[in-house]
């Protein structure tokens, strides 16, 4: 696998919020409270261990690499083949709706056959997917779909740069194949992942900056510990598969999923 | 298993179960096929694939060179113009919300005329022609009743251009006076004038930071102050290794990128200067060779700074004497390629602000930093023809006897039109003659000119009053007449030249057709002329477009072929030999003889400002990164980035009066002026005497649904006015607040003890 990444230069970057807009723009989010695929934090001024800092938390999919969110999407795994865009090979796998591209390594969402039960949602620790509940897979009995950052996959495709990239007014993120030129300097340079003892799931977003903006990011935005409600969400998935393959050959999956998960919502 | 028992499992073992159950085999016959690759539409559809038409931003003054994209006949997408020297494919968060201008739904969609009282909100609708019918009218009648000179127009940006002639046709010669000008950079702007020899900050700003080896910023908050193509050249010479600088009493954002950050006392900032120009002088850090062949008056200028101590320097300006030694050096270390900031909004504190402007110019002189990579540098012009609505001869003003403009009391005013706060005077005094109408179009005068208490009695005092905008701000439930302005994206403007580092010129032009009766600013004078009956407007704006195209040898549909820009080459840099500056003798004044020809000091002089009085810190406030003014806080997509400003309050200060993060407190001033409520942001990023918040919220329109009353409008605390005695621009940095938590008035602890040679604020009522 030739991972995607991006690495967000601190030092560069001065919260003008372009990437986020750029982001909303391009994917016509709309606007509602929590949902968006990229975020901008304000962080600080405040003191650090390396002195006053005044930064920035700019968000988005971590495409990790070993995404919470993958394992515990309830719907039923259908055949996917995936093609790597440099050497024409293909690979044919099961996947639920959401899953990692074997040759890219980016997280993607068939929002064909999302059903918005929000539990990729539940499970990211990062928050970086929403559910856009005015758009669902209504014959599925789908209640909403799920989104997030997709590292702009049918731009790069196109031979763009991902919408947020592109806007950049200080040239802070530097997006590419995790072994390109520019990106590998940043890692050797001891670029920063978002990780703590207990959230490792390889995240492929990187920071760099100075060592009091980088310890001002950690504190305020690190996750700390995996969520809760994906540990129940995902044994819920788990459980209610096989009463949801035998509703689903009589037409109901959707909806049993939807009432069981309301009803596990309701009571968390 | 129960749902307890599920929560106490660790994650890895939930993430294998949910894993190992997705793997069901032999269960292929109920999948659906799918193909990786283009993700289906869901819910955006990108900009991809969709009509691409160049044009020029208008979401602030700085005017990027932008592409629109659109589909099926809506603006989707706005990104930077690739073709654009400068900002290439960038634009900021402001450019790409245009999107939401335009589609706004609190937008002014048709004339309106108010038929409650003034400041109400009350409209009715009515026909262009009535509305125009109805402007003509009382301009005719208040010309008649009072002369020409009772009419007065507000102006800012590319909307107010097209009707600026219809004032100067009228015979007033108050046709311009921009408080982006009297309330922002003027100051600046004269100080440069008269040092270099020409504006190196006015809406551009020839600042080589790109290239520079270090970089000196006075409270310049470039990065909160987000212009693209500033910001990208900020950063490249960051990027590049330049050392930067950052003189502020607030831990800016780019204090954070600052090798040394100078928390220096409010009002203090000409003491530093000053003390710092005379140390490069005793030790001889300045270019003794420049100094000598192209710069005037350095005798005099050694002679007046000599006074100045950095021992004395470091108590006035509460800094330590190390950190002020250590920052001159690196900057006289990098000369001539380093950068002075020459700084904008300069109306801080009215008397001293030209001087602190000139001592950035004198030191940016006495390293040679002139015409040089990494200084200032000159601006390339870029020719094009010129074309008018209205026949230079029908624009012929006679002064008025007794003259706002020419004998407004401030020798250096006249040339860049009425000032502001005259203006507001005369309507208040009907001093020296009656002003009795107001054209107002492209600012919102009640947020941007100081004391919006007496600007909003100006206008209860007017016969009438009428704007032109986009969004219905304060200023338009206060006029009689609002036209509703096409936005940037539907409508022809001028011709767009830069002269920076990279000259290009370009065109705005419509993107999509004019939404609801709203009207493009030319059409909008044009019938205007017409119903006066002023001559005017024979060509169509094409046309006169064309025209001013026809002088650089293109044309809109020659630079529709070539991507919407032609760039030139950039002559910024000078031969220090041959340098000659636009000054009257060529060469660079240390000391400007004009402004002592007019009483005024040749070498700026500390003047203190007060400081707060007990129990006040002072009121500072600046830029949020995703707005402009006050005229995007509706923004759908900015107010949800940013929908309201944070008070900086000091921790050590917040801790004393029992204020924790993101509480709500009422700010009052010190003539008991109280603010909305706004939330607290507890930091140590700004002093215990000052406290800091973005300007432009806090709106008082109720007819702008996203953004009323959220946050606290500075503007409104900002009663206390000081006239600079150059071009009579209004401080704004001389107003004082306290805050009130639960309805009780809280004192600001003085922590940091004030030297005897600095007064204190009098409050009035003391």
């Amino acid at each position: 696998m030739n991972q995607y990444a991006m690495v967000i230069d601190l030092n560069r970057c001065v919260g003008c919020h372009a990437c986020a807009v750029a982001c909303r723009a391009e994917w016509q989010v709309p606007v509602k409270e929590g949902w968006r695929r990229n975020w901008v934090h304000r962080l600080g001024p405040a003191n650090t261990a390396h002195g006053i800092s005044f930064t920035f938390y700019p968000g988005l999919c971590n495409h990790c690499d070993r995404p919470a969110c993958v394992a515990v999407c309830p719907a039923d795994p259908v055949d996917m083949t995936f093609t790597d865009a440099k050497t024409g090979q293909t690979k044919t796998m099961k996947v639920a709706a959401t899953f990692k591209d074997p040759f890219n390594g980016t997280v993607q969402i068939d929002k064909t056959r999302c059903l918005g039960c929000g539990a990729c949602r539940d499970a990211c620790p990062y928050g970086a997917r929403y559910v856009n509940t005015e758009v669902a897979n209504k014959d599925l009995g789908g209640e909403g779909i799920a989104d997030k950052c997709t590292f702009c996959m049918p731009r790069v495709e196109a031979g763009l740069q991902p919408a947020c990239v592109q806007t950049c007014i200080a040239d802070a993120r530097i997006f590419g194949r995790k072994d390109a030129p520019e990106i590998a300097k940043y890692l050797k340079d001891g670029a920063k992942r978002l990780e703590s003892a207990n959230v490792q799931i390889g995240p492929n977003v990187y920071y760099a900056g100075a060592a009091k903006d980088l310890a001002l990011l950690d504190a305020t935005s690190t996750p700390k510990t995996m969520p809760e409600a994906n540990l129940r969400r995902s044994l819920l998935a788990g459980l209610v598969r096989p009463a949801r393959k035998k509703a689903e050959k009589v037409g109901m999956a959707g909806s049993l999923l939807g009432r069981l998960l309301a009803q596990e919502e309701n009571k968390g | 298993m129960d749902r307890r028992h599920f929560l106490k499992m660790s994650t890895a073992s939930a993430v294998a179960i949910a894993a190992s159950a997705m793997d069901v085999p032999g269960q292929g016959g109920l999948f659906r096929a799918a193909q990786a690759g283009p993700m289906p539409p869901g819910n955006g559809t990108g900009s991809m694939g969709a009509t691409e038409v160049t044009s020029v931003c208008e979401m602030c003054f700085w005017r990027c060179p932008i592409v629109a994209k659109v589909r099926d006949g809506k603006v989707v997408k706005i990104e930077g113009n690739p073709k654009s020297p400068v900002n290439g494919t960038r634009v900021c968060a402001r450019g790409n919300s245009g999107v939401q201008l335009l589609y706004d739904p609190d937008r002014i969609k048709y004339p309106l005329k108010r038929v409650g009282a003034r400041g109400e909100g009350k409209w009715a609708r009515i026909s262009w022609d009535e509305a125009l019918g109805e402007i003509a009218h009382n301009m005719k009648k208040v010309k008649e009743k009072y002369g020409p000179h009772a009419l007065a127009y507000f102006d800012h940006g590319a909307s107010a251009e097209n009707m600026r002639e219809i004032f100067q046709a009228m015979g007033t010669e108050n046709f311009t006076s921009e408080p982006a000008f009297y309330q922002c950079v003027g100051p600046a702007a004269l100080a440069y004038l008269q040092t270099v020899g020409y504006i190196t900050t006015g809406t551009r700003q020839f600042n080589d930071m790109g290239n520079s080896k270090a970089m000196l910023f006075v409270a310049s908050h470039v990065g909160e102050n987000v212009h693209v193509s500033h910001v990208h050249e900020f950063i490249t010479g960051l990027a590049k290794g330049s050392e930067l600088v950052v003189v502020d009493p607030r831990f800016s954002v780019a204090a954070n990128k600052a090798k040394i950050h100078l928390a220096i006392r409010p009002g203090t900032d000409t003491a530093l200067m000053l003390a710092w120009i005379n140390y490069v002088i005793e030790k001889g850090l300045y270019n003794k060779e420049f100094v000598a062949n192209k710069c005037e008056g350095f005798d005099a200028l050694k002679k007046a700074v000599k006074g100045y101590s950095m021992e004395w320097a470091a108590r006035i300006c509460d800094l330590k004497i190390d950190d002020m030694k250590a920052a001159i050096e690196l900057l006289a270390k990098a000369s001539p390629n380093v950068n002075i900031h020459p700084g904008r909004h300069s109306t801080w504190y009215g008397k001293g602000d030209v001087g602190r402007h000139q001592t950035y110019a004198i030191l940016t002189a006495l390293f040679g930093a002139v015409g040089v990579p990494g200084g200032i540098y000159f601006p390339t012009a870029v020719k094009t023809g010129h074309s008018e609505g209205i026949e230079e001869s029908l624009k012929k003003v006679a002064p008025a006897k007794v003259s706002l403009k020419n004998d407004s009391g401030y020798p250096f005013s006249s040339v860049f039109g009425t000032v502001t706060a005259d203006i507001i005077k005369a309507i208040n005094t009907g001093k020296p003659y009656p002003i009795k109408l107001l054209g107002v179009n492209g600012v919102n005068i009640i947020q941007t000119i100081p004391n919006p208490y007496e600007t909003m009695k100006a206008i209860n005092n007017l016969d009438f009053i009428f704007c032109q905008e986009m969004m219905a701000g304060e200023t338009a439930i206060w006029s009689d007449i609002v036209l509703p302005d096409a936005v940037y994206l539907e409508r022809y403007d001028g011709v767009y030249a830069y002269e920076g580092l990279t000259p290009y010129l370009t065109v705005r032009q419509p993107v999509v057709p004019a939404m609801y009766e709203c009207q493009p600013p030319y059409w909008i004078a044009a019938q205007l002329a017409k119903h006066l009956g002023i001559d005017g407007y024979h060509k169509s704006v094409e046309e006169a477009i064309d025209e001013e195209l026809a002088g650089a040898g293109t044309s809109i549909a020659k630079l529709n072929k070539e991507g919407g820009i032609v760039t030139y080459p950039g002559n910024p840099y000078r031969d220090a030999k041959t340098l000659n500056v636009g000054t009257e003798s060529g060469k660079i004044q240390l000391a400007v003889e004009a402004f002592a020809d007019e009483d005024l000091d040749a070498v700026p002089k500390f003047e203190p400002t007060p400081v707060p009085p007990t129990g006040f810190a002072r009121l500072l406030y600046g830029r949020s990164p995703v707005h402009t003014f006050s005229r995007t806080m509706n923004n759908l997509w900015l107010h949800n980035e940013i929908p309201e400003n944070k008070l900086w309050l000091n921790d050590q200060v917040a801790k004393r009066l029992g204020i924790s993060m993101d509480e709500e407190v009422v700010l009052e001033n010190q003539d008991g002026k109280r603010s909305n409520p706004i939330k607290v942001l507890v930091t140590p990023g700004i002093r215990p005497d000052a406290v800091y918040m973005a300007h432009g919220f806090g709106s008082k329109s109720p007819h702008l649904s996203r953004a009323y009353g959220k946050g606290a409008a500075d503007g409104f605390l900002i009663t206390e006015t000081v006239a600079d005695p150059f071009i009579g621009a209004t401080s704004k940095r001389t107003n004082f607040v306290r805050i009130v938590k639960g309805g009780k008035v809280l004192d600001i602890p003085e922590l940091i003890p004030v030297p005897a040679e600095l007064p204190k604020y009098v409050l009035k009522n003391a």
